[in-house]
């Protein structure tokens, strides 16, 4: 612990911190170029000069260690000669004539004006060049402003692990180089923008993708974030997209995001300001034109002697049906002839700024969606809303209701709904998307260890893991932002072991990668734990101190020897043992998962069999050895633990117990038998023929897209006496609604999301929702009170302290303690308690704190290729969109750089079935055909195919197999049988024929 | 100003575009190539080590190292293609863009430069056709640069012939020394 002196001030720091570190720890300002918190050092740019006392020469103050009684001047006359030498000299090949007189655009130009340097250039050097990106849809460059002080070629290589960027010809003609040719697209760029914020000149910059107002009043779709005027104001927020819950900030200017900048990479995030391509570029559909600016009703509804009513006359003389509308049902769109240009974009987008027109009208709501509505009022849709739902409780009983709630909306906001429906209604008919999702890790860790949660916290995988095992998530695309840490910490040396049965990019770094066959995980993890148990590697004393029935679990792997697992999975034998031992051998192995082992139907024993081989091995409990469900949308999490979910309130407390409907009940003010003691229905039970549903609310969810075998969802969504959606646009689902109501979108409202580690954060508001657009708890406000349930709430944080009184582990939770900071991780147990990174040291939160161990037998996916359907389809998500693509379709970048669907499909195959890259396909199930592009790609195994789940015209899910979990009744997303076949035109007629016959059967 | 293979190749990388659609990329290290490779990793403790002697491997089979074929390296070695890129503008050897058949090399500097080396050059510009250093004659058989001290100032000028070494070459033995590279 050197004590030194810096500019007078005595000063402290650590063993081996550098001098620059103790100047900035008194908040002294050593200027800095090539130096940037958190890079490797390289110490080439010279600025941070400073004098040190007895030595006859300057020193680079971020490359040398303090040391004690050092005495530090860091403004002496030789420094500032000396930055001022560094600095005329990069001015020599700058362009200095666009330095405005008397002030500066960036950080450079802003040490020009500090260290008062003269800016003509004597020497008629010429400017530096460097790879530029002329046809980039966000990202630019202008290296005539690089001085290659090499910030974002490190920021590439080690915050994001990409190495896009690197310098070439050195010497006198050194630049800054993308890949070998110049296209980041070869170069495996992601557009994360790591690179925009780092850079000190915008040399690299971005090109805002929003509508903007330029400084002379002019709207303008896209402009240069460097010469953006001044903002009005930042505001901190939380990214609308996936469970890491990347913090940024959203700059506002004339009542318009007009661009996210990063937070500062020192400040306490769970991103250390870093984002993805989705964060950082994909939040412009808030602007979109497609936004719903007023509340729509579905024309045929009136009001007569006070009450409403429908008249389907006006319906049916549009030829629509009680529910239909001018446009074509996802399953006909979907068979069609896609329009949309094939793979590469970046090869094909056009150039220049503004040729692509206002961002806004890209890939608009088709005008023909409207045309069942009229525009309606606040009062009128409530009132509609209101006796609707009422009605139907009162004559259909309260179980004819349901609501799925949102994961992408707010804790507060999900609170409130389900209050609304079990309080206000009296059905527990609540679900999300969860059910999609989770559901089946939260069945089997509430079984094993009675949690619903990441035991363990992000940064712990990224610095302390010595093995991390990663099963069915591709989290470098998915959860880009974590994907970079998992990078950072095989750089760091951890051993990255990965079960996944495409080659990911993540199972292209990992150790060991093992590729099974989907669905076939139960057999692959009881293999591993039979090696692991053959070896007596498991952790005995854990065991026997912290679990029950570990004997069920022996007995279950015995039959599974690494040979046997081999056989079933297809992943050798040898690879099953290596993996075992170097995950049971740790010391700390930390375990990720995502949909890949859930969305089956066997979800539920995959997870379970997951659980006993961290139960084994005693990878739980210990910093470093976290266990990671990687959740999916930005709230999942939270709209779980707020009740979303029909067998539980708050906090997964059951329904089933009468003392805690007491204490719910009384805190809402209604009686106790109001809600039902009986766990409600969940999202895959509710779509369905046999459900007693007939009514439904549905906040910011898309399921007619997002459910398996879409046709039947949508059918059964048509069938409704009532459906209300809340939305930010006219999505496929509420273009069947009966009234729409225009919500707020992520940057209009205020509200607290828990991300993937049980961490709770606030996002505030920037700007007003468009138009008669509301905030969604104003709406759920209104609507609770007009079915009569008393909701006296005016503020989000006013419901969070209604949370906090329900919510054991969220107790010490309010929006004051959110506030400018990292959130907390719950349980929070008190106002003063510092939240909880991780869980289970020493017990579990079950009734005798011992986690319970659940052997499983390896059952096959519920449909298997044969002849007729040879291949074996899998689905998920892309980098660049998200979901249904509700919000990323409308976003410039993302849309501009994955246009359209498309197919991997293993390049042999292709060539077995003579069909080359962007060719389109017909692929089709037992269950529908979709119409689609090929892309080649090695990443899936041979007779696999990967369909990605965002797209309308292609939609996967019209092929998915509705085959439930028993458990966690999740379907099987990821495994079913489908046939691959070129497609022809004359093979389109006899479909479409087909297609109608079928029509007019329904 | 010398017109080194590096500036040249720069300026062909950005204007002239790559085969990556057109044209279908043939991988270098196969078979016996990638046997080569392979077994020169074993000596090393990085893979990174081997990455010189990759792009002579490279330069050997097609005469130049393509962008397509810094990202192959790259994919090989565990490097991302622009570090290769970085590496392979570094040194002035590697060609990065196609050469003639016979590439000619003519020693400058100072003591050859005062026995005559600008002469010589010219000689090989006009009997090759080339016209210009650096460029390519028109039957794809020769280039010709400057290169910096050939380490024989005592045979001025030194040239350079694919891997061969000619001393004390003068503009009268130019057609001669090119008759043995048809």
């Amino acid at each position: 612990m050197p004590k030194l002196t810096v500019d007078g001030v005595t000063v402290t720091v650590p063993d081996g911190a550098t001098i620059l570190d103790a100047a900035r720890a008194v908040h002294i300002d050593v200027p800095t170029l090539c130096w940037y918190p958190k890079l490797p050092t390289v110490g080439n740019c010279r600025i941070c000069l400073v004098s040190v006392e007895g030595n006859p020469k300057l020193v680079a103050s971020c490359a040398t260690q303090a040391a004690e009684s050092m005495v530090v001047a860091t403004e002496s006359l030789a420094a500032v000669k000396n930055r001022q030498g560094v600095l005329s000299l990069l001015l020599e090949r700058y362009p200095t004539d666009q330095i405005p007189a008397g002030g500066y655009r960036n950080e450079f130009e802003q040490l020009v004006r500090r260290y008062d340097v003269p800016t003509d250039r004597r020497s008629g050097m010429p400017l530096r060049t460097g790879d530029e990106r002329d046809n980039d849809p966000v990202i630019r460059h202008d290296m005539s402003t690089c001085i290659l002080c090499t910030r974002c070629v490190r920021a590439c290589e080690d915050i994001q692990v990409v190495g896009v960027l690197d310098v070439a010809n050195r010497g006198d003609h050194a630049e800054i180089i993308v890949g070998a040719d110049g296209n980041p697209e070869h170069a495996g760029c992601t557009w994360c923008g790591e690179c925009v914020r780092v850079c000190p000149t915008g040399a690299i910059h971005d090109i805002i993708p929003m509508a903007v107002r330029a400084a002379n009043g002019n709207m303008v779709d896209r402009m240069r974030s460097k010469d953006l005027p001044v903002v009005d104001r930042t505001v901190r927020s939380v990214c609308p997209y996936c469970g890491v819950g990347c913090q940024i900030d959203l700059e506002v200017r004339d009542e318009t995001v007009v661009h996210v900048r990063s937070p500062w990479i020192e400040e306490n995030t769970p991103n250390n300001g870093s984002t993805c391509v989705k964060g950082r570029f994909g939040t412009d559909f808030v602007q979109h034109r497609d936004r719903l600016t007023t509340p729509l009703i579905r024309r045929g509804w009136s009001k007569r002697d006070g009450r409403w009513v429908f008249d389907p006359v006006e319906h049916a003389r549009a030829g629509w049906q009680r529910r239909g509308g001018p446009w074509d049902l996802v399953q006909e769109e979907s068979m069609g002839k896609k329009r949309r240009p094939k793979s590469n974009p970046l090869d094909t987008s056009p150039s220049g700024m503004g040729s692509l027109g206002d961002p806004r009208d890209r890939v608009a709501t088709p005008k023909s969606w409207y045309e069942p509505f009229r525009e309606a009022t606040w009062d009128e849709v409530m009132e509609l809303t209101a006796q609707e739902l009422t009605r139907l409780r009162d004559t259909n009983g309260p179980a004819s209701l349901a609501v799925f709630q949102s994961a992408k909306c707010s804790n507060e906001e999900n609170y409130l709904l389900q209050r609304m429906f079990r309080g206000g209604i009296g059905t527990n008919n609540v679900d999300h998307c969860t059910r999609l999702c989770h559901s089946s890790s939260v069945a089997a860790m509430q079984r094993s260890m009675n949690t619903s949660a990441a035991s363990g916290s992000m940064r712990e995988v990224e610095t302390e893991s010595d093995v991390i095992f990663i099963l069915g998530a591709n989290t470098t695309e998915s959860h880009p932002v974590f994907g970079a840490a998992i990078k950072r910490a095989v750089k760091r040396g951890a051993t990255l072991i990965v079960a996944d049965p495409r080659r990911i990019e993540l199972a292209a770094r990992a150790h060991i990668h093992l590729q099974p066959v989907p669905g076939t995980d139960v057999a692959l993890l009881n293999g591993m734990l039979h090696h692991i148990l053959a070896m007596g590697l498991e952790d005995t004393a854990f065991i026997a101190a912290r679990t029950h029935d570990f004997d069920s679990v022996r007995d279950a792997v015995k039959p599974y020897t690494p040979e046997r697992a081999a056989t079933i999975t297809g992943v050798p034998a040898e690879l099953i043992r290596r993996a075992a031992e170097t995950y049971a051998r740790g010391p700390r192995s930390a375990t990720l998962w995502a949909m890949g082992l859930t969305q089956h139907s066997t979800g539920t024993d995959i997870v379970a069999t997951l659980l006993n081989l961290i139960l084994a091995t005693g990878m739980i409990g210990r910093w470093g050895a976290a266990m990671i469900p990687i959740r999916g949308q930005n709230n999942v999490q939270g709209a779980s633990d707020v009740g979303a979910i029909p067998m539980v309130y708050t906090d997964y407390q059951p329904v089933t117990d009468p003392a805690i409907r007491h204490l719910f009940a009384s805190t809402w003010g209604v009686p106790d038998e109001r809600i039902p003691l009986a766990v409600g229905l969940k999202v895959t039970q509710i779509v369905q023929e046999t459900s007693p549903v007939r009514g439904m609310y549905i906040m910011g969810e898309n399921p007619i897209l997002s459910d398996p075998e879409v046709s039947h969802a949508e059918h059964w969504f048509r069938e409704l006496e009532f459906l209300a959606v809340q939305d930010l646009f006219l999505t496929e689902t509420a273009r069947y609604a009966d009234v729409v109501l225009p919500g707020a979108a992520f940057a209009e409202k205020t509200g607290t999301f828990v991300n993937t580690e049980r961490r709770i954060q606030l996002s505030h508001k920037a700007i007003d929702p468009p138009g008669k657009a509301r905030g969604d708890l104003e709406i759920i406000i209104e609507l609770s009170n007009r079915i009569g349930l008393h909701t006296p709430f005016a503020s989000s944080a006013e419901v969070m302290d209604e949370i906090a009184r329900v919510t054991p582990s969220w107790r010490g939770v309010s929006h004051a303690r959110l506030d400018g900071n990292g959130g907390l991780q719950y349980p929070v147990l008190n106002a003063e308690h510092p939240g909880t990174d991780f869980l289970f040291d020493d017990r579990f939160p079950t009734a005798d704190g011992k986690a319970r161990f659940v052997g499983v037998e390896f059952l096959p996916p519920a449909e298997l290729p044969d002849e007729e359907y040879p291949f074996m389809l899998n689905t998920g998500r892309q980098m660049y969109h998200w979901h249904t693509g509700t919000m990323t379709r409308r976003s410039f970048a993302l849309d501009a750089r994955e246009p359209g669907p498309i197919v991997e499909l293993n390049p042999a195959d292709a060539l077995e079935l003579g069909v080359g890259d962007g060719d389109e396909v017909r692929v089709s199930s037992r269950r529908g055909e979709i119409r689609i592009s090929v892309r080649l790609s090695t990443r899936v195994a041979r007779r696999q195919v990967f369909i990605p789940m965002h797209y309308r015209e292609a939609a996967v899910n019209l092929l998915t197999n509705p085959e439930l979990d028993p458990y966690a009744h999740i379907p099987e997303f990821k495994v079913c049988a489908v046939a691959v076949a070129k497609a022809t035109g004359r093979q389109e007629e006899a479909r479409g024929s087909r297609l109608e016959a079928r029509h007019s059967a329904v | 100003m010398s017109h080194g293979p590096s500036a040249a190749g720069g300026a062909a990388i950005s204007t002239t575009p790559h085969g990556h659609q057109s044209e279908p990329y043939v991988p270098v290290f196969t078979g016996e190539t990638k046997a080569r490779l392979d077994a020169l990793m074993e000596r090393y403790p990085t893979r990174m080590a081997t990455l010189l002697p990759a792009l002579w491997m490279v330069q050997e089979a097609r005469g130049w190292v393509s962008p397509e074929a810094m990202a192959e390296v790259a994919g090989l070695l565990g490097l991302t293609a622009a570090y290769v890129k970085g590496v392979v503008t570094f040194y002035t050897m590697y060609h990065q863009h196609p050469v003639g058949t016979h590439f000619i090399q003519v020693c400058t500097t100072t003591p050859c430069h005062v026995c005559g080396a600008e002469d010589v050059v010219k000689a090989f510009l006009q009997h090759t056709g080339c016209g210009e250093l650096g460029v390519t004659s028109a039957d794809g058989k020769y280039t010709v640069i400057e290169v910096e001290c050939l380490g024989a100032c005592g045979f001025a000028t030194p040239v350079m012939v694919n891997s061969d070494f000619i001393e004390s070459v003068t503009p009268e033995k130019v057609p001669d020394v090119l008759k043995r590279y048809g």
